[in-house]
């Protein structure tokens, strides 16, 4: 087997990581996460001989867990079970890639399986973790057991008894994840429907299902993932604009700030005036879908560069503009000379200036009634909702007439014109519905944090928010959402938490060498360098795959285009070389 | 079918087109030679509406076309080919002819329609699925006419055909163009290829430094010395 001394190296190296990590940081779930993908991967390897996409698949579950469980670990072992669930996703999606089921219940006996397989996997990483590499580190293990007690079912039935009914846990509660999923993903496939389908729902139960793992779990995970969400929606709209119509966009986020203003004063005490946020997010979406087109009109002759500069400019204009609208002395009077005649205008304090408005009213719902900051699932849910459609709506919007005439304007405006494409009406388009979308995001977002200050909207949101458009790939949503979780998950979570966990390495340290913590004092504080970060992913990715991580074929050929005859040299010269080709 | 009238266009303060007058009738193949920045092409694209003439009338089927936008005329009945071809690179060969029918929306038509372009050029047909930067120079210009005639043209304007073109490739296109004309499309052809154009037009117009300086009967300006000694490279 040729692939079998990569495998080794990969899992020699895991492990040497999961031992570092569990000498230095006596938190055993994290070390489990790491052993649990070596172990996947191995039975990845076992499943089926060569499948390097399962064992990739393998890892990158395994990965996930263990980031999950940086994340989330310290004190909050239910995080073994999501990295759990997770890796059961991981081996469902790729045992579907190799067998797909065309019914339920195939589906669901595949799911189970490849499920139970994991469950199994986050068993056996959790109990060597307990029984044996913790003993073996000389790290009690019984904390650990205690938080997973208390996390799962068995508050007061402790000692060995309680862990093997938890390892029992994790293994029935992985089987059923995969089985849902394989019986969601044979349901959709079995229906005449798009072959893409079958991922989406496989991708959606879990988006479904974290609100409920998060509260079952106390993970606090909802926290991170609505900003983080409001983010991914804020780039599909940025993406039509440079994704699709290939409009360069650096002043997204003035957008974003005119639908958060919007929401604010217009739902607020603050100006007396307090409408429904069901009413006001259509109108935060209408302003600043207006705003588009006012951005775009004055920019239509504009190309490239100087319509990169344009909206540079545009997206300083606009927080400047609401910080200056209000604040300030209180209320005078301006006093204009308009020809020569005096006007005098009541100064008013439309926006708060550097104060921003608070508070802002949150959505209502009749059962539910106010949506409170405390409780976050009504607002996972109304996100997912709102995103669900701005997913579908574009969908749609990129697959019509008017997706082609982006995409021819995108390739060749002169052309565009001359095939009868209004390339007029197809930029302003563009600009307005884009902003569009982010009047829905920056609805929400006013809604949700319930006050808005013009900081939060300036430079570098936009820039934020290209790079998860560029990272993930031009033109594909999927690609958009991929770059989005990446770049926003190392923001909110990924780095604070790793900041903090090196913070505790280095004082443990300090505590058992008596050494000095000078040597990781300018990694404690990664969060400083998150800037510095996603610069270097940035050069690096525009150096070695400019379109992105799950790029847009058509972009990617528009990038690559001087690699064709290269592509085919290459492949000639392979035909050459191997006899059995060319035979 | 096609007039204009003592048409002037400008480039900012070029004068391009100084007082063009011409007309296509309903059937002909009429081509515009002369030699390089002649108008031959600001001509076309003032027809098309990408650079509107700044005085003087277009008429087309007897209404003024001044002022109408480059995308309306093409609903009006006039498509253009343009010069250097400008097929969409990244999109299939399939895609560029549907984007030619952007304008129209009754989907069996253009589905006959475009088997109709792949009975002109068979050679689009093997190719349809591959990506229009991929295809030959001869190949990508039988794209951009095949493209042009998707909109249904009753007026077929064609910018250098022949450009950058193997000689057995340009006697194949305009065999091509004459065969579209048969079939009922009136075709104006703006050629350097003098020769060649004279040979398949039925009227020509010969353009210098923004100016008509000649027209007539192709037959007969094949046969004129000062266009022979000019265009047709003959002493």
């Amino acid at each position: 087997m040729p692939n079998t001394k990569r495998y080794l190296i990969t899992g020699g190296i895991g492990f040497a990581v999961g031992t570092f990590f569990l000498w230095n940081y006596p938190n055993l779930a994290l070390g489990s996460a790491i052993i649990g993908g070596l172990v996947i991967a191995a039975l990845c390897l076992l499943y089926s001989a060569p499948l390097p996409d399962m064992v990739k698949g393998g890892l990158i579950a395994g990965l996930f867990g263990a980031v999950m469980t940086i994340v989330y670990g310290p004190d909050k072992p239910g995080v073994a079970i999501i990295a759990g669930m997770l890796s059961g996703l991981g081996a469902g999606l790729l045992a579907f890639q190799r067998k797909p089921q065309a019914t339920p219940q195939a589906g669901a006996a595949l799911g189970a399986g490849a499920g139970a397989i994991a469950g199994a996997w986050t068993a056996l990483a959790l109990f060597l973790t307990a029984f044996v590499i913790a003993p073996a580190a000389g790290v009690d293990a019984s904390e650990f057991a205690e938080h997973l007690s208390e996390t799962v079912i068995l508050a007061d039935a402790m000692g060995l008894a309680s862990d093997i009914l938890i390892l029992l846990f994790v293994l029935v509660f992985c089987t059923i994840t995969g089985a849902l999923l394989g019986a969601a993903a044979g349901a959709a496939r079995a229906l005449p429907l798009r072959p893409n389908i079958p991922l989406l729902a496989v991708i959606a139960l879990p988006v479904i299902l974290i609100p409920l793992i998060d509260r079952a779990g106390n993970l606090l995970l909802l926290d991170a993932l609505i900003p983080i969400y409001i983010f991914i929606l804020l780039a599909l709209g940025l993406n039509i604009v440079v994704g699709y119509a290939g409009l360069l966009d650096l002043g997204y986020a003035a957008f974003f700030a005119i639908g958060a203003y919007t929401t604010a004063m217009l739902s607020s005490p603050h100006l007396g005036i307090n409408i429904s946020f069901w009413l006001v997010i259509w109108v935060a979406a209408a302003v600043a879908a207006i705003a588009g087109l006012a951005l775009g009109a004055p920019t239509l002759p504009l190309r490239g560069d100087y319509l990169a500069i344009v909206t540079l400019g545009f997206g300083e204009i606009v927080p400047i503009l609401f910080r200056n609208l209000g604040g300030g002395p209180p209320t005078g009077t301006l006093t204009l000379r308009f020809f020569g005649l005096p006007i005098g205008i009541e100064q008013m304090d439309l926006t708060g200036g550097n104060k921003g408005i608070n508070p802002i009213s949150p959505p209502n719902l009749p059962l539910i009634g106010n949506f409170e900051p405390s409780n976050k699932i009504p607002w996972y849910y109304l996100l997912i909702i709102i995103m669900g459609l701005a997913i579908f709506f574009i969908n749609r919007l990129r697959d019509s007439r008017q997706g082609r005439a982006w995409m021819a304007m995108r390739e060749d405006e002169l052309a565009a014109d001359a095939m009868g494409i209004n390339v007029v009406r197809t930029k302003l388009l563009a600009f307005s519905m884009g902003a569009m979308f982010s009047g829905f995001g920056g609805a929400f977002y006013g809604a949700f944090i319930g006050a808005i200050f013009p900081s939060s909207f300036d430079f570098s949101v936009s820039i934020i928010l290209l790079c998860m458009v560029i990272l993930g790939g031009l033109g594909n949503m999927a690609g958009v959402i991929v770059g989005g979780l990446l770049i926003q998950g190392a923001d909110k979570m990924f780095i604070p938490k790793g900041a903090e966990l090196f913070r505790d390495i280095a004082d443990q340290r300090a505590l058992t060498t008596g050494g000095s913590t000078v040597g990781v004092s300018a990694l404690q504080d990664l969060t400083q360098q998150r800037l510095l970060l996603f610069g270097i992913v940035l050069v690096v990715m525009m150096l070695i795959r400019p379109e992105g991580l799950l790029p847009n074929e058509r972009r990617k050929a528009e990038l690559h285009s001087d690699d064709d005859p290269i592509n085919i040299n290459s492949v000639a010269a392979e035909a050459d070389a191997d006899p059995s080709l060319a035979a | 079918m096609l007039q204009l009238q003592n048409v002037h266009t400008y480039y900012g303060n070029i004068h391009a087109l100084k007082g063009i007058s011409l007309e296509i009738n309903q059937g002909e193949i009429v081509t515009l030679i002369g030699s390089n920045g002649a108008g031959k092409s600001t001509t076309l694209r003032t027809i098309s509406g990408i650079t509107p003439p700044r005085t003087g009338q277009v008429l087309f089927e007897g209404k003024p076309l001044n002022g109408v936008p480059a995308h309306k005329i093409v609903s009006q009945g006039i498509s253009q080919s343009p010069e250097g071809r400008r097929i969409f690179a990244n999109l299939t060969v399939r895609e560029n002819l549907e984007m030619g029918a952007f304008t129209r929306n009754d989907k069996a038509e253009i589905a006959s329609d475009m088997d109709r372009v792949f009975e002109l050029f068979p050679r689009l047909k093997e190719r349809v699925v591959q990506r229009g930067g991929t295809l030959s120079g001869g190949e990508q210009q039988m794209l951009a006419i095949g493209r042009a005639l998707m909109s249904r043209p009753r007026l077929l304007l064609l910018d250098e055909p022949s450009m950058g073109l193997a000689p057995v490739l340009v006697d194949l296109i305009f065999e091509i163009i004459q065969n579209i004309n048969s079939q009922g499309t009136t075709i104006l052809v703006v050629e350097q290829n003098a020769l060649m154009a004279l040979g398949i037009a039925h009227r020509a117009y010969v353009l210098q430094t923004g100016a008509i300086v000649k027209a007539g009967d192709a037959a007969t300006l094949r046969e004129d010395e000062d266009v022979q000694k000019a265009y047709l490279g003959m002493e």
